[in-house]
């Protein structure tokens, strides 16, 4: 399927927060107990639409496990967006968020768009962390924030597709050089090659996911 | 085997006297002088070897035995192998007039590599005009005196950059000779193109010359590097000569299939070999035989190895697994294993009927010594048992409160729990709510975590101990394999990593050494690191093949038959038959990461196997040299029956 950009994501967080499950939650809009943990890293990728542009979400989901983390650091280059996830649930996920921070900012590019967010909100009576916490950390560090359910699937889509949104207003108003790669983003057919340039008429239209 | 031959490391010092005094005492009983009617008048014999053996390679079994001589004739040596008439042997008769070596002249072999593998026969590799014979093993030993005789009627003079190689010329030149005392390679770069002597028509000029100038680059770099040992620069004349053997034996066999019309009875690769035969039958139209390498349609550099045929030449065709029948006859009546090695040679080719692994398993992965009798094991295991619960105990017995006050012991456990439960779940074994089997593999990791409390417990275990309790069913007998398991594997779980990268390093070097062009692809587009095969590695391809698949691999891969490293050849061979893809479709980090990522499931693994087994003796030594020492699994202690001695003796 043709697209106008490709935005490269990459799902990070301690081991157990339900990245996976966020993934699949969006490619697939099913919620699944019972995944594989993941060793390494798992794509995803699905189409989305902003401003009536196809746009391409090509979605790597990372191994949490401390131990890995010289290996998923390999993995931020060249990414556009991140979602950094911690379960609500568990108050250790959320004291890491700093050195998962700390990892993204000197490995991914500066004007990687980092979307934290809070999963496993459907289980409010196991709350461990706050909602406003979660927000202080937010603004603190000047990342986007929501909290989700990939069970119920409550803000995923819009985890997903905020982050897009983001990352496309950055490359409206100029922050991103598209032509360079590293930024995580690609250009396909209808994209707008420079940071400024005119809308096309493309009408691909997107939905479902695809690889 | 003669035992000289099998611990002739007595061959340096020896070969320095023999050189220098030109020793006759060295000819012996089998060179005895004698003449017979099918050899040229006035030669004579000077030495001769029975039961010389070609294998060629579509059978495991078929072999070709002969009888090797060197023949003197005026001031020339000649050599020559001749397969026996009428032997019983599943060989063809095309196959036997397509070995045999008829008066060979020395002027024109170049050099002598000498192969002593740690198991199996001695045997040599003959290069005469840039082309290599196909090895001859010595069943009856003698490789040490042959190449004694050869060195009292030619100069034969050892490469310094290989003690096995031995390079073969008739100096003329004292020039020649002097470059020839310092043992510069170069002496065989140097010599006179040939034209008459091989068995084959000289169409392999051009490829030929391309070879020399290549050989002429690894020499200029070897002269530059002197003493310091890097075996990736070594092997470039050694993968040169089995380049050019397999080269060779495609166009022979090739060019015989179509001569006699023959078609079928390949066995498995048989579909391989046609697509072989016709692309090398094109070629045929334009020149008779003539075997360029046919263009292909996206400019990637080709296989320094000739890949696509190399596992039809050095890997052997998968066999059928062991089972209870035979398995008995490798037992004593008290149930020794008699001889370990040839068992472990018979499982790597074949692997191990399903419901046999519960009892070879134990023994593969060493947990059972192969010198116990079954009385033994039975005390053994029932003395692990208790062992087992005594750890088991350690943190069974650990108290709500006191588990407040363990912050490590909360962590690992809340870690475990979180990963048994997304672990095979969607096979019958660990299914359902509440399945006792999971909660099985939850103890076990518990106590392990506490057997080895420095390792500890790593994302990645469980995907190890899976198989393995699904196979012994037992807990205890599932604990202690998986111990025996990552007393091999463990490292892959080191909190820094070294493991890992040690073994991400080690395949590097074997790529450098078995493919240089895609190396460079590697390294100029950064992906040096080979992260991409980090899950490959780290869970031994079990995410890449299906259940029974992995099971079959791992026994395999358990026997250390080959190398103790095949795992690494896997990758390469996974690699190289994905190269024209990866290079022509100039894939980046991310892009082959994630197409790396999506051969999951596509991957088949006998022929894969096959072609790691290739590559892994086709590197040889200079294989094994890549890997730095102590790449996991290298075991600390070489025999693992000293292992269970030590277990015994804290009994």
């Amino acid at each position: 399927m043709s697209y106008a950009y490709l935005f490269k994501y990459i799902i990070i967080g301690d081991t157990g927060v339900g990245k996976s499950c966020l993934l699949l939650q969006f490619t697939d809009k099913r919620f699944q107990p019972v995944h594989d943990l993941t060793i390494g890293v798992e794509f995803g990728a699905r189409m989305i639409t902003i401003d009536n542009k196809p746009i391409k979400l090509q979605i790597w989901d990372t191994a949490g496990q401390e131990s890995f983390r010289s290996i998923t650091r390999s993995y931020y280059r060249g990414a556009a967006g991140a979602l950094l996830v911690y379960d609500i649930t568990r108050r250790e996920t959320f004291n890491h968020l700093a050195s998962w921070l700390e990892d993204a900012r000197q490995h991914a590019n500066a004007n990687m768009t980092i979307m934290l967010i809070g999963n496993k909100c459907d289980l409010a009576h196991r709350r461990a962390v706050s909602t406003e916490e979660g927000e202080q950390f937010a603004k603190e560090h000047g990342l986007i924030f929501m909290e989700a359910s990939a069970k119920t699937a409550q803000n995923v889509e819009e985890a997903f597709i905020n982050t897009a949104g983001t990352i496309y207003k950055k490359i409206q108003d100029g922050v991103f050089d598209v032509s360079n790669e590293s930024y995580g983003i690609k250009v396909g057919y209808g994209g707008i090659p420079g940071p400024s340039g005119g809308r096309d008429g493309s009408t691909s239209q997107a939905g479902g996911c695809c690889s | 085997m003669h035992e000289t031959d099998i611990h002739d490391l007595s061959d340096d010092a020896d070969y320095a006297a023999a050189s220098q005094q030109g020793s006759s005492s060295m000819t012996r009983t089998d060179s005895s002088k004698q003449s017979s009617s099918g050899d040229p008048e006035d030669s004579e014999i000077v030495y001769l070897k029975d039961n010389v053996t070609i294998h060629p390679t579509q059978y495991a079994a078929e072999r070709i035995s002969g009888r090797l001589k060197l023949i003197k004739q005026g001031s020339s040596l000649f050599m020559t192998w001749i397969p026996y008439k009428g032997q019983s042997s599943n060989a063809r008769l095309s196959d036997k007039n397509l070995y045999t070596i008829r008066a060979l002249p020395f002027s024109d072999i170049q050099s002598i590599r000498r192969h002593t593998p740690t198991i199996g026969w001695q045997y040599v590799i003959v290069v005469s005009s840039g082309l290599a014979f196909p090895p001859l093993y010595f069943y009856s030993g003698g490789v040490r005196e042959f190449l004694a005789i050869i060195k009292q009627h030619v100069l034969i003079v050892r490469s310094s950059e290989d003690a096995n190689l031995f390079l073969v010329n008739n100096f003329q030149d004292p020039l020649q000779r002097t470059l020839s005392s310092l043992e510069l390679p170069g002496s065989l770069a140097n010599r006179t193109p040939l034209s008459s002597g091989t068995p084959s028509d000289g169409s392999l000029e051009n490829k030929h010359t391309s070879e020399d100038g290549h050989l002429r680059s690894i020499q200029r770099n070897n002269k530059q590097r002197q003493k310091s040992h890097d075996p990736a620069r070594d092997i470039s004349i050694q993968v040169l000569e089995k380049f050019s053997l397999v080269t060779r034996f495609a166009r022979e066999t090739t060019s015989q299939l179509f001569r006699e019309g023959l078609v079928d009875g390949h066995g498995p690769n048989e579909k391989k070999r046609s697509n072989w035969a016709s692309k090398d039958h094109q070629s045929q139209g334009m020149a008779s035989n003539d075997m360029e390498i046919v263009p292909k349609k996206v400019p990637v550099p080709s296989d320094p190895l000739e890949f696509d045929k190399l596992s039809l030449v050095w890997g052997q065709p998968r066999q059928h697994p062991l089972g209870f029948q035979e398995w008995s006859t490798f037992l004593d009546t008290e149930g020794r294993v008699v001889d370990p090695t040839a068992l472990k040679k018979r499982i790597f080719y074949g692997g191990v009927d399903h419901n046999l692994r519960k009892e070879v398993w134990a023994f593969l992965l060493g947990y059972y010594s192969y010198d116990s009798t079954y009385a033994e094991r039975e005390y053994f295991v029932s003395v692990k048992k208790s062992e087992y619960e005594t750890i088991k105990n350690q943190w069974q017995s650990i108290s709500p409160e006191q588990a407040k006050r363990f912050t490590k012991f909360r962590e690992r456990k809340g870690l475990i729990d979180k990963d048994v439960v997304r672990t095979d779940r969607s096979l019958t074994f660990y299914e359902g709510d509440d399945n006792p089997n999971v909660r099985v593999m939850h103890d076990i990791l518990l106590t392990y975590s506490f057997y080895n409390f420095d390792l500890g417990y790593c994302q990645g275990m469980s995907d190890l101990l899976s198989p393995i309790l699904f196979i012994m069913k037992d807990e205890s007998e599932a604990f202690w394999c998986f111990v025996s398991l990552l007393e091999r594997l463990g490292p892959n779980f080191n909190r820094d990593q070294s493991g890992m990268h040690s073994q991400l390093f080690a395949l590097s070097k074997l790529v450098e050494l078995l493919d240089s062009p895609l190396h460079n692809y590697f390294k100029q587009n950064d992906c040096l690191n080979y992260f991409f095969c980090f899950r490959w590695i780290l869970i031994q391809f079990k995410r890449e093949f299906e259940y029974e698949k992995t099971m079959r691999l791992w026994e395999v891969l358990w026997t250390h038959y080959p190398s103790e490293h095949l795992h690494l050849y896997m990758c390469i061979a996974i690699l190289k038959r994905h190269r024209a893809k990866i290079m022509g479709e100039q894939m980046d980090f991310d892009t082959l990461l994630k197409f790396i990522n999506e051969l999951s499931g596509q991957i088949d693994l006998d022929p894969i196997i096959r072609d790691a087994e290739a590559l892994c003796v086709c590197a040889g030594e200079n294989g094994a040299a890549s890997i730095p020492p102590g790449t996991p699994p290298s075991l600390p202690i070489e025999d693992s029956s000293i292992y269970y001695q030590q277990d015994e003796e804290v009994l």
